[in-house]
């Protein structure tokens, strides 16, 4: 009942509001090429955000590569001092290629999931 | 059949459906730009804060309960965008201040506005910002009471309230009986 009084209340016009509604009162604005223009920088957003990612990744790579090849370097010359037993009871510790070609890949898909569902 | 709002809201949440999103842009872009054209007074400024409302709109969707129309959580969007444009543009005076340099844009705009204003603009004139936004959600969208408290973060009262006030000073400001009002 309280929200029926209300609405009528609200609906009561009265001159100045007539004045003030015929004033206001305008043709639609035609879109004129606005709606495209939004879909478009729409797009380009979503293009942004999913290529952010592996961009990141690869910017990283390029520039960790450089330091973590002397890296490598500095440890197989490292091995090559070492005594033989120890460097083959180490080598057998260490994880296989195909075990961390397999975690880089599931690493990838995981990174890749996440992304598909962020966006 | 023509698709309700609601319906197009939740094909873009479900699989980010552009062509749902574009009917939405379509359909409610003259109100949007019509509000914020009314709110700052250059169309060029107004069409730009449009059209960073319904980036916004695209971000924000997931928000939208439903519940309100549509076009009133958009306007919502859109007197935000305005807001945070007009915060971000009076920063901006400041640094300009600070630095010793005058912000020509500003003059420019109030040089062209002053030869372009009728009779709503220097009605709107006379309003403080809060009240233009509520009459011209009000008069121009014709939006509810409900939908302007909504979209305002107002209580339904003090919209009616502001409405009011607005409205008074309209009338004072400009000399108005009511037999004028015709």
């Amino acid at each position: 009942m309280t929200s029926k009084i209300i609405n009528m209340a609200e609906h009561m016009k009265d001159a100045q509001d007539r004045m003030l509604e015929s004033m206001f009162a305008s043709a639609p604005i035609a879109d004129d090429g606005f709606s495209a223009q939004v879909i478009r920088r729409v797009r380009r957003k979503m293009m942004l955000r999913r290529l952010s990612l592996p961009v990141a990744a690869l910017i990283g790579g390029v520039v960790a590569f450089k330091p973590f090849s002397t890296l490598v370097g500095i440890a197989h010359q490292l091995l090559l001092q070492m005594p033989d037993e120890l460097v083959a009871s180490a080598v057998a510790s260490l994880p296989t290629v195909q075990l961390i070609v397999t975690g880089g890949l599931v690493l990838c898909a995981a990174i890749f999931s996440l992304s598909m569902l962020e966006d | 059949m023509v698709a309700e709002d609601n319906q197009l809201v939740a094909r873009v949440l479900a699989s980010q459906d552009m062509a749902a999103f574009g009917e939405l842009v379509r359909r409610h872009q003259s109100h949007v730009r019509n509000f914020l054209r009314k709110l700052s007074g250059d169309f060029t400024l107004a069409d730009d804060l449009a059209q960073d409302c319904f980036m916004h709109a695209w971000e924000k969707l997931h928000t939208y309960s439903g519940r309100g129309s549509f076009i009133g959580w958009l306007l919502k969007v859109a007197y935000t965008t305005f807001l945070q444009s007009k915060r971000k543009s009076k920063r901006y005076a400041e640094i300009l201040e600070a630095a010793g340099t005058q912000a020509d844009v500003t003059e420019q705009t109030h040089v062209r506005q002053s030869e372009e204003v009728g009779d709503l603009e220097r009605f709107l004139a006379v309003l403080t910002e809060e009240e233009r936004a509520v009459i011209v959600m009000s008069y121009a969208c014709g939006l509810s009471h409900r939908e302007i408290s909504e979209a305002t973060s107002m209580p339904v009262g003090t919209v009616k309230s502001v409405i009011f006030r607005g409205k008074e000073k309209i009338r004072t400001s400009f000399d108005i009986k009511d037999h004028q009002y015709g």
